[in-house]
């Protein structure tokens, strides 16, 4: 359990390592990556990517995937803009927030009842909400606005959903702060944290020990598919307008910080904390590349990379491999044989 | 004490030859604030997937070189309202003088233009027009309009001006600006040739953008009209018509049909100069060309000059008749006599 804990601490610590030196690089590399408004525009920037991370990531220690939170966005968004006229806005975005639910719990009633492997479900919910979205708005981005002018209140309390501030920080960086502290307790002081836990680092042990594991997963499903609501209700108003094609490829983003974080593919292994400073690795770097207008292409190569390094280091740290072991016995002897490691 | 002297004498030389320039520079910063020796320009990009952007993107570099005092600061919207807005706030954050915005939807107009406009920045939106920026891009209708024209006179000169069957080849779901297209080809035709063609002739069929697409509603609708033998077709774009004549002759009905269409890219002008082709021309928009009327005029905003609220491109049909005269070069089987 300590060695676990210091494995863990580690991690963290070597994020934090990368994380300052990847500030120190694009803090020299360009005059405005520090400045205030800077620092603002990320932290506004990595809130869908934030907000969707942290129940991806305790769907993930329990073991579990959702690559639909992305489509599931644009469908969120496209319910809001869809049903403000008829419905009223609130109501319109309230409903929206438990489409998302439903869509959550569908993937976790197909993954975990029917017994459909996850990755598979939730790639066909990812095309299903994508399609959906497209056909309840025509193809067309559908402006947010009070257009028969009788919802000026509700209308005026919505974008403070995108554009307000609440204790002089942005309403959508509160918002993301607050879930991230909501999922660190549900992770480290409730049965149902510990009980996550368990389940990704051994479902059928957690099962015998009578966890309901089906349960169990198909909550967390829920919480990821109703996080993916919140996240469109944000950026439903931030940009006053709600679009079919809305948070294209997110679920990459997503998973690679949380992978990039100390998630185990696995399940069973991570923290929240590692969580948040993936994904502020992940928004720090592509941030830092735009400031030196480096190309899209290079920040997709980026990312894809940080993905690829994220997992493979994710792999090592699965084997658990000792390493002085391995260098040993892979080091070549002065007479050009190689070493044999003890016990080989 | 002599170097003193010359130094003096130097001084107030070089402040005799400054002073009529003194007040116009210092009007100049009084009149307009904006105005600079050299400028910082942020241009957000479409997307950079399609060679369209790229060559807009490659126009704008070409062109700010060419003016010699202006910066490109580069971003990518990539087809997200999410991400136009996110490099919206950078180029705030960086200062940039100016903004070219090419984003894509009108419906994100207003939340990125109040960004710019709290900035007091002078922005110019290409191809979508956005509240407040100066508009540049195509003139839909007139691009439209050159095309049908062209094709009415065609069949007026070759068909004895009629034909008996028109296929529109549109693309209702992106709305008003590709509509504006169809129309300008639309009434361009029926107000050239001698005898425009009857309503219940004309087949509006969906080509979803795409030359596969194109082909499939193509070759669903011409059994349905076997009488007709003199067929033309106007198309949103180059790939449309291609799929629309590959219709044809899998019908075995090319030379019924005529078509014509938009951009003028190199598949539609390969087409154009085939043998026998069934491409009469396209309308060119020439992306390639549109930063040396964007930049000029967002130095003029910058410099506080009138500039109109909207630009054009400078739209040609090009056909067999003058593509030599534009794109000799590519294609110099074609363009070099025998």
């Amino acid at each position: 359990m300590k060695s676990a804990r210091n494995r863990s601490l580690a991690e963290i610590a070597s994020l934090v390592v990368i994380l300052t030196l990847i500030i120190i690089f694009f803090s020299q590399a360009s005059p405005i990556f520090l400045t205030q408004r800077n620092l603002d525009n990320m932290l506004l920037d990595i809130t869908t990517v934030g907000i969707l991370a942290v129940f991806t990531t305790l769907l993930m220690i329990g073991g579990g995937l959702d690559l639909s939170v992305g489509s599931t966005v644009a469908l969120c968004g496209v319910v809001i803009g869809a049903l403000q006229g008829t419905w009223g806005i609130l109501p319109a975005a309230a409903f929206a927030v438990a489409i998302g639910a439903l869509v959550g719990l569908a993937n976790g009633f197909l993954v975990t009842y029917v017994g459909i492997n996850p990755l598979i479900t939730t790639l066909g919910m990812l095309s299903i909400a994508r399609g959906l979205a497209f056909v309840f708005s025509d193809g067309l981005t559908i402006p947010v606005f009070d257009s028969e002018g009788t919802q000026f209140d509700a209308y005026n309390t919505f974008t403070q959903f995108g554009e307000g501030q609440v204790f002089g920080i942005a309403t959508p960086v509160f918002i993301m702060f607050v879930l991230f502290i909501l999922g660190l307790l549900i992770l480290q002081f409730t049965s149902y944290g510990r009980a996550m836990y368990a389940i990704g680092g051994n479902a059928q042990a957690s099962q015998l020990a009578g966890l309901s594991v089906r349960r169990y997963r198909m909550i967390a499903y829920m919480l990821s598919g109703l996080s993916a609501g919140i996240a469109a209700v944000l950026l439903t108003s931030r940009l006053y307008a709600a679009d079919p094609r809305a948070a294209p490829a997110m679920e990459l983003t997503v998973i690679t910080a949380v992978v990039l974080g100390g998630i185990s593919l696995a399940g069973g292994k991570g923290t929240l904390i590692g969580t948040a400073l993936g994904v502020l690795i992940l928004t720090t770097l592509l941030n830092g590349m735009k400031l030196l207008s480096t190309s899209t292409d290079a920040q997709n190569i980026a990312q894809g990379v940080v993905l690829l390094l994220a997992v493979g280091l994710d792999q090592l740290r699965t084997r658990d491999i000792n390493w002085t072991a391995w260098l040993r016995g892979s080091r070549l002897m002065p007479d050009g044989t190689k070493a044999i490691a003890k016990g080989d | 004490m002599k170097l003193l002297r010359k130094f003096v004498l130097l001084t107030v030389l070089l402040g005799i030859v400054a002073m009529p320039l003194a007040p116009v520079t210092y009007a100049q910063a009084q009149d307009c604030p904006t105005a600079k020796d050299n400028y910082v320009i942020g241009f957000a990009n479409l997307t950079e997937d399609i060679v369209f952007t790229q060559l807009v993107r490659e126009g704008i570099l070409a062109a700010a070189e060419e003016a010699g005092n202006v910066e490109i600061v580069l971003a990518d919207n990539q087809l997200d309202g999410a991400t136009a807005l996110a490099n919206a706030d950078n180029f705030i954050a960086q200062g940039v003088d100016g903004v070219i915005e090419f984003q894509t939807d009108e419906a994100f107009g207003n939340v990125i233009m109040s960004r710019f406009r709290r900035e007091g920045m002078p922005v110019i939106a290409i191809d979508i027009p956005m509240p407040g920026a100066t508009f540049f891009g195509a003139d839909n209708y007139l691009a439209g309009r050159l095309a049908g024209e062209a094709l009415g006179e065609w069949v007026n000169a070759n068909w004895d001006g009629e034909a008996n069957a028109m296929l529109v080849l549109e693309l209702p779901q992106s709305g008003p600006i590709p509509a504006a297209r169809m129309q300008g080809m639309e009434e361009g035709f029926q107000e050239t040739v001698n005898t425009p063609v009857a309503d219940e002739m004309i087949f509006r069929l969906d080509s979803k953008n795409t030359q596969e697409e194109s082909f499939q509603v193509v070759s669903d609708t011409l059994p349905t009209i076997p009488d007709a033998e003199k067929i033309v077709a106007i198309t949103i774009n180059d790939g449309t018509a291609l799929g629309v004549i590959a219709a044809a002759e899998a019908a075995g009905r090319a030379d019924q049909i005529m078509v014509v269409g938009q951009g003028a890219d190199p598949s539609g002008q390969e087409a154009m100069v085939a043998e026998n082709s069934r491409y009469l021309g396209a309308t060119g928009y020439f992306p390639e060309l549109y930063g040396f009327q964007i930049i000029p005029a967002m130095i003029d905003l910058l410099e506080c000059n009138a500039v109109p609220p909207a630009i054009y491109v400078n739209h040609v049909f090009i056909s067999q008749d003058n593509i030599c005269e534009l794109y000799s070069e590519e294609w110099p089987a074609f363009c070099t006599p025998s």
